[in-house]
């Protein structure tokens, strides 16, 4: 212990003594590590403890998937959570939830509330206890028996005035009395971004169906089950499930998943994944670097190191000295990253819209924890061990005879370290071009992502949503009186060139919008459980005029199309390329839903008739998940109004002006209704790509560093060099030499180092890409900008870096420098 | 241990053969040499002569090419570095041209060196310290840098912290070399005086004068022994 106090206090003297090297050093260090320790605590809130409950571990998400369709996660049919009740042996509970929008009416202005339809065994599997009052019992899952609400926490305090008698009271949902039955505890927001929860209660005409999935299914492992084994019994029961049911269940595949991989999601996990592999990137060449300055600094040293071996210190005792001094290089960069890391987090939380942040699992629990200290801690040590190995290992190696002696200067070993630095700094330029490789396609991908929807000029578009309750506009008479009343008192009004309506704007639900079963007339599916899915849209006539949706072929909707008239449909393009490919598909027959008789009476007509298709209109992009268009169909809300829309207005100005004059407008025709997501286009777009322009803006910052710390790697190691080789700089120049002839061979070798490290980082890089447009949604791999432009940009900052080296070597005086040795 | 007849080191048919970009450097050849427990005995001989790397081989810094060497009747021309190095930090003290102190540790430190590498106690490092230092007449300056020294003070540090793990053999090369007359023969009486006290000490040095201190003088040509003379009644 003595001996390390020892090798302590005499590396602080050290780093003392070569204060400029140590100040580099730490701030290598500092943003090095800073970086990593800020990605650890938000990697940690998604990826380690998404999921605070008491059970958390040992609950597993069941969903469905179709990989063929690119479809990771779905819910499942009410028949098949019914029939797995019934079956399973590994969970001791299965429970299921659903999600829902309520209105709360009667207690204060209308107010839209996030709610989810959840069994009433939910929160005990979960392990949660409400404040107040109870949970949900099984007899409130029967249709009729439903009428109990659980308020959350913030939606009692903030509606309620945290009223502690409120249990018992009734509270108007949808327009029907609910009782509350209970408060939950604060933060508690599951499902996400749950705001209050009421019974599942599913009739018996749904318990039977198969196709339709909007059942979100956990079980409970029992005590002694593994994941994986009760993985392999829910995958057989599926398998078994979709032999006896093919016609719905074709084509699916189950996916168990831990609760915390299921919260996380998948995109959020792969770019979490992908920014720690930048940040650990970043680490490496900080340690390059701060390795680069030990190599200068043991140069001078290695007197010291020999005097030492020849009393009778042995190799691992050198290379403790120097992995002492290491060590407290990245301590010492670790405390000034902890506020980089603080800092970091603190713009990270700063700039997430509330309306983002409440979708993602753990956010709110990103902070620096003591696992973040721990995490700093390893990092600690691994970046001193990796930063000082190889310098003290080769420190420890010097010929002591030759060092001993006065004028030994260990030229192998110089040659030796001069191999060493170079490898270092060809490191570093592949990992510095790797990153900023990733960076440009990420940052290019995001720029994309916004130009795409320039077509409709989003900052004059304003959108809100409303929902009609069922209990006054159960028929589609009042639906669309409501409707033609709306859109005309809103076209009326100052400052509104057009208002129109449609289910779904682009980038709305963060940009993951929902699909639903069509059928096409005379073509049944070709094989058993294919799956005919597009997005189905319900507007009024000049949506496609205010969205500046062209036309392609045949004609738009209009207002002409009402509820009398022939049944009509327009469809996107993607949707004729795919299913009417080389023939016209105007005049051909599509129905929303899944018609069982393709003729004849049937039920079926009344419920999902036929339309007749009679235009083709350009693709809209709905999403930055979705690389290809999804089929879409549009319909008239005047022939199939919803209870579920959004209103778009197209402004002359500033969108949000008109907010109040239309929120006056909607509640002239029903002040029951809460009008919610009242937002500008531009700011439904920015939200929805907010996660990728994290991602985009973290990885250009990280390119940038890995750009400086890189430049600052070769600027060492050149002016290394030069001060190396001033003896025979001095003798080239007196034996006729030019200045330009020194630039030019400093340079040579810079930009050899630069070129080689260029050539190792360029395939990676491209590797590298392929990989993660494969895997990762929204980053295309071929980029001439990314692969071209910053490689360019790269041996620019290089050759910068070497050329100050350069000029200082040619500024050097023959006379000074003969004398040098 | 110390042989029967009192020989601290043997040298049997010793060389050593440099080997740099394909050519051959033959710096020592068939090397015999026996040193005894308490003698001075002076290595002589033009530059070049191989002096430097047979003390270099003597205190195990470096190895024979071939032949045999046995330091305190233990072979040691083969060992592995861990145990070359375990053998210089107790049995031999080392006394350079150049002082070789490091400019970064204090006096103390600098002679504690060798004993903390030895994992001796804080506290029988400090007394050894001491009493290391006022052998030499240098405890005054303890806290001193090697850099606020004069050159005969920064060797007497080496010469103190060459004595400090009481080592069976004290090599010095070339201990005046860097050092003025009047320091020079300074540091030399200090070397007379630990043999006096039973110190063994083999020194390399090319000035006849300084030669003259010890008990016997090898005298080296092109890595051979030519001559050996016995020269304690000059120096005594």
């Amino acid at each position: 212990m003595g001996t390390i106090r020892q090798d302590i206090r005499y590396g602080v003297r050290m780093l003392w003594k070569y204060r400029l090297a140590t100040l580099v050093s730490i701030l290598a260090f500092a943003v090095g590590i800073g970086v990593n320790t800020a990605m650890f605590s938000v990697a940690e809130a998604f990826l380690l403890h998404p999921a605070p409950f008491e059970n958390a571990n040992r609950i597993v998400a069941l969903v469905d998937s179709r990989p063929q369709q690119n479809i990771d996660m779905n819910g499942i049919a009410p028949a098949t959570y019914f029939d797995w009740q019934k079956e399973v042996r590994s969970f001791d509970r299965l429970g299921a939830y659903a999600w829902d929008e309520i209105s709360l009416t009667g207690d204060g202005p209308p107010l839209k509330v996030q709610a989810f339809q959840v069994s009433a065994n939910l929160f005990e599997m979960l392990g949660v206890q409400p404040q107040l009052g109870r949970t949900f019992v099984s007899e409130e899952e029967q249709p009729g028996k439903d009428q109990e609400i659980i308020l959350g926490h913030s939606l009692w305090e903030q509606r309620y005035a945290s009223d502690e008698n409120i249990l018992g009271k009734n509270i108007k949902v949808d327009g029907k009395n609910y009782t509350v039955v209970g408060v939950m505890a604060k933060g508690f927001d599951f499902p996400l971004p749950a705001e209050a929860w009421i019974p599942l209660a599913i009739d018996a005409k749904n318990r039977e169906r198969r196709d339709s999935r909007w059942l979100w299914v956990l079980g409970r492992l029992k005590q002694g089950v593994s994941f994986s084994e009760a993985s392999a019994e829910m995958k057989a029961i599926a398998q078994r499930e979709a032999d006896a049911y093919p016609d719905t269940n074709k084509g699916w595949e189950l996916r168990p998943m831990p609760l915390a991989q299921f919260m996380t999601g998948d995109i959020t996990r792969e770019y979490t994944l992908l920014l720690m592999g930048a940040v650990a990137f970043v680490l490496l060449i900080a340690c390059a670097d701060v390795a680069n300055v030990q190599f200068a600094r043991i140069a001078g040293r290695t007197n010291e190191f020999a005097v030492r071996a020849a009393l009778g210190g042995s190799r691992w005792r050198l290379v403790r000295q120097l992995l002492t001094e290491s060590t407290i290089l990245a301590a010492c960069g670790a405390a000034l990253g902890l506020l980089i890391a603080q800092w970091n987090i603190e713009m990270i939380l700063s700039h997430m819209p509330a309306d983002v942040a409440k979708f993602i699992a753990g956010w709110k629990t990103i902070r620096l924890d003591s696992n973040a200290f721990l995490f700093t801690l390893a990092v600690v040590v691994v970046s001193g061990v990796l930063s000082g190995m190889a310098p003290s290992l080769l420190a420890s190696r010097a010929n002591l005879a030759d060092s001993l002696k006065e004028s030994g200067r260990g030229s192998t070993a110089s040659r030796a370290r001069g191999r060493l630095r170079g490898a270092l700094v060809v490191a570093e330029i592949s990992l510095a071009l790797v990153l900023l490789v990733g960076a440009g396609l990420l940052v290019k991908n995001f720029q994309g992502l916004l130009n795409v929807n320039e077509s409709y000029s989003p900052r004059t578009l304003l959108t809100m949503n409303l929902t009609l309750p069922d209990t006054q506009y159960a028929q589609p008479a009042p639906r669309l009186a409501f409707f033609e009343q709306v859109l005309q008192r809103l076209s009326a009004v100052p400052g509104i060139q057009a208002a129109a309506i449609a289910t779904n704007v682009p980038y709305s639900g963060g940009g993951g919008v929902s699909t639903d079963t069509f059928s096409i007339e005379g073509r049944p599916p070709s094989q058993r459980g294919e799956l005919r899915n597009a997005i189905i849209q319900t507007t009024s006539a000049n949506y496609f005029e205010v969205m500046n949706i062209a036309l392609r072929q045949g004609r738009m909707l209009s207002d002409s199309d009402g509820s009398d008239a022939p049944r009509v449909a327009v469809i996107s393009e993607s949707l004729a390329r795919r299913y009417f490919p080389g023939e016209n598909p105007l005049g051909k027959h599509i129905a929303v839903g899944k018609r069982y008789a393709v003729s004849g009476p049937h039920d079926s007509d009344l419920e999902h008739p036929w339309m007749t298709i009679v235009g083709v209109v350009n693709d809209v992009r709905y999403g930055w998940i979705n690389k290809e268009y999804i089929p879409t169909i549009y319909r008239s809300f005047r022939q199939a109004p919803r209870y579920y829309t959004t209103i778009l207005l197209r402004t002359s100005g500033n969108p949000s002006q008109l907010i109040s004059s239309a929120r006056e407008q909607i509640a002239a025709v029903d002040p029951e209704l809460p009008l919610y997501n009242i937002k500008p286009m531009d700011r439904v777009i920015t939200e929805s790509i907010i996660g990728i322009a994290y991602v985009a803006a973290m990885m250009a910052v990280l390119g940038g560093i890995a750009l400086v710390l890189a430049s600052v790697g070769v600027f060492g190691v050149m002016s290394y060099s030069v001060s190396e080789r001033i003896h025979e700089i001095g003798v080239r120049m007196s034996l006729g030499a030019q200045t330009t002839d020194i630039v030019r061979m400093v340079l040579r070798s810079g930009m050899l180092l630069t070129i080689v490290g260029l050539a190792i980082g360029l395939p990676i890089a491209f590797v590298l890409a392929r990989a993660l447009s494969s895997v990762l949604f929204g980053v295309e791999a071929a980029d001439p900008f990314s692969f071209i432009g910053l490689p360019l940009l790269l041996a620019g900052v290089a050759a910068l870096a070497s050329y100050l080296p350069a000029r200082r070597a040619a500024r050097v005086d023959p006379l000074v420098a003969l004398r040098y040795e | 241990m110390v042989e029967a007849n009192g020989t601290l080191i043997k040298m049997e048919g010793v060389k050593k053969v440099f080997l740099t970009d394909e050519v051959e450097t033959h710096a020592l050849e068939e090397i015999h040499l026996e040193i005894k427990k308490g003698e001075y005995i002076s290595i002589a001989g033009p530059s070049g002569c191989g002096k430097s790397t047979l003390l270099s081989i003597l205190g195990l810094l470096d190895s024979p090419t071939d032949g045999n060497y046995w330091l305190n009747s233990q072979p040691v021309a083969k060992l592995t570095i861990s145990e070359r190095t375990r053998i210089r930090n107790r049995e031999i003290g080392f006394i350079f041209q150049a002082f070789n102190l490091i400019g970064d540790l204090t006096v103390y430190e600098n002679v504690e060196l060798p004993l903390t590498y030895r994992g001796t106690s804080a506290a029988e490092r400090k007394q050894k310290v001491q009493q290391s230092l006022e052998r030499v007449g240098m405890a005054h300056r303890l806290r001193h840098y090697p850099s606020q020294l004069s050159g005969g003070q920064q060797q007497r540090v080496a010469v103190a912290r060459a004595l400090v793990g009481d080592p069976l053999i004290l090599m010095a090369d070339e201990p005046t070399g860097n050092l003025d007359s009047k320091n020079g023969e300074a540091v030399m009486e200090l070397l007379r005086d630990l043999h006096r006290n039973g110190a063994t000490i083999c020194m390399v040095t090319h000035d006849q004068r300084y030669a003259n201190f010890a008990d016997r003088t090898i005298h080296l040509f092109d890595g051979r022994i030519v001559e050996e003379t016995q020269e304690a009644q000059v120096g005594a």
